[in-house]
């Protein structure tokens, strides 16, 4: 039997008919066509499928859809603005953060959160590394995945940032 | 073949052979109650035949790897939404944590921090942010792994859990709780509601450590706390608990009673981490042989006493 679920994704009031077997993952992608949040492990390993979850990251693949009733989802398509990308995607793109994309989506997100709640605390090296333990990123590009988290986060201090 | 009986429900059978992918959810009924009330009311109502979960981040995993299989129409009851069990109390000699805690709750905690902290120090080295942010101490216990994390801490502190069931609440102590792989003393139809620790007092410490192949998301190879009390220069009690060297988080009672009344000078010290690794006899997997496990054990003891008598120093 289907249920309504009604919750804020991308800051937008959204409902869905939905089984309640669904993970979010599924919602995310088969009802609500965010296909950024991508399906890798199901398993909670790999963080490909990371979202934010009342403004925290989650494996979407580890979340029943039915709880996330009346809450707040962002996925990487909610940080895009007036069709222009965020800072942090740019600080991807720019210092090379980037290279097969499949990690992408849940690395912003992760990432997203952290620099959020660092407020004026300058993100260290290990502080980002520790936070980003559960994204993996297969082609190894941590060197450069680290310092776009940097980068970004001195836009967001330099006022570049929503 | 399933190594549990989807721990605490009676709706389980044998998972499809040679099928490798994620096998698909059960078609499930879903409750989220929000008062120990209607939970109990969905207790009694679905019995045995319902599956309750919390963070779902072992529930998931293991429908997914086939190791749990559940018939359709399955009654889920998800507790994470009742506010009664989503919290940290801090009474005069004890934290109440509720089931519903987080993982992130707990490592937040500054109560946490000051009242336990090897509990702090477990829980920071469990799993990843994105799983710690849904996950619970409840579940982790409930789950019954040999290599849960949050056992061996509260093994040290004398923790008990409370369990709730239509008779009512009952308390166990955590040494009491855990019976075999994936399997508790809770029976269909209980409900762990919260985990109670008595606090640290002065001239008490506790350590924890733990060795996994890598240093991040990773289920142990062998875990290890150890909480001390002095008297002086010399140890009064001690407490001595293991992860993933048994089919049970366990406790080593010879070694525990021998640092009873001695000094922990580094020959002590020594004496007593080869007794703990004599009591255990792990067993041989695909995470580590036995022979390794019983080394690595009695290396962790060792370092944990001198964790324990630095941090008192
Ligand atoms: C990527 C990843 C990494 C992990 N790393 C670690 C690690 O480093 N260390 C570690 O110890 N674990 C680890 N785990 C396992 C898991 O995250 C923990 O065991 C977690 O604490 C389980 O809590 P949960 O709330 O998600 O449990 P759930 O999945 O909701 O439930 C687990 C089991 O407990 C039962 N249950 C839950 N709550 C109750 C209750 N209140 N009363 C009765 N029964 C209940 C459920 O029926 C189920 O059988 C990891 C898991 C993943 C996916």
């Amino acid at each position: 039997m289907k249920i309504p679920l009604t919750f804020v994704l991308n800051h937008q009031k959204t409902t869905f008919e939905i089984d309640p077997w669904q993970t979010l993952l599924e919602v995310l992608r088969n009802q609500g066509r965010k296909t950024s949040v991508h399906r890798s492990c199901e398993e909670g390993e790999c963080g490909a499928c990371t979202v934010l979850l009342n403004n925290k990251p989650v494996n979407s693949c580890l979340v029943l859809a039915a709880s996330v009733q009346g809450a707040s989802v962002m996925t990487s398509e909610g940080l895009v603005k007036n069709g222009r990308p965020h800072p942090l995607m740019k600080a991807f793109t720019d210092e090379l953060g980037i290279q097969c994309g499949f990690c992408t989506p849940g690395m912003l997100m992760n990432a997203y959160a952290l620099i959020q709640d660092a407020g004026d605390t300058v993100l260290t090296d290990a502080v980002i590394r520790k936070a980003l333990e559960g994204n993996l990123c297969r082609c190894t590009g941590y060197i450069n995945i680290v310092k776009s988290v940097m980068v970004a986060q001195k836009s967001k201090l330099a006022g570049e940032w929503w | 073949m399933p190594d549990t009986y989807g721990n605490n429900t009676m709706m389980t059978t044998r998972p499809a052979n040679n099928f490798i992918g994620s096998r698909a959810m059960p078609e499930l009924v879903y409750n989220a109650p929000e008062t120990m009330q209607d939970l109990m009311d969905l207790i009694s109502t679905h019995g045995p035949f319902a599956k309750i979960v919390a963070g779902c981040t072992d529930f998931i995993p293991s429908i997914r790897t086939g190791r749990w299989r559940f018939d359709p129409g399955l009654n889920l009851i998800d507790i994470s939404k009742i506010k009664a069990l989503n919290r940290i109390e801090n009474k005069e000699d004890i934290l109440k944590i509720g089931a519903g805690v987080t993982l992130t709750q707990i490592l937040t905690s500054p109560v946490v921090r000051a009242s336990c902290p090897v509990l702090t120090q477990a829980v920071e080295q469990m799993a990843s942010l994105q799983v710690r942010n849904t996950a619970t101490m409840g579940g982790n216990l409930c789950m019954a792994s040999p290599a849960a994390d949050t056992a061996p801490p509260l093994l040290v502190s004398d923790a008990w859990v409370l369990i709730q069931d239509a008779q009512g609440s009952t308390s166990v102590p955590v040494v009491d709780f855990f019976t075999g792989p994936g399997q508790s003393i809770l029976t269909p139809g209980q409900v762990l509601t919260h985990i109670c620790i008595p606090k640290i007092k002065a001239k008490e410490s506790a350590g924890f450590r733990k060795i996994g192949t890598r240093t991040a998301v990773i289920i142990s190879i062998v875990s290890a706390a150890v909480k001390i009390r002095m008297d002086g220069d010399l140890c009064e009690t001690a407490r001595i608990a293991f992860g993933s060297v048994a089919p049970t988080p366990v406790r080593v009672a010879a070694a525990e009673q021998f640092l009873a009344g001695k000094p922990l000078e580094k020959r002590v010290i020594e004496k007593c981490a080869g007794m703990a690794a004599d009591e255990i006899s792990p067993i041989t997997d695909l995470r580590a042989s036995a022979v390794y496990r019983k080394d690595v054990a009695e290396t962790l003891v060792k370092r944990c006493i001198m964790d324990c008598l630095e941090a008192l120093t």
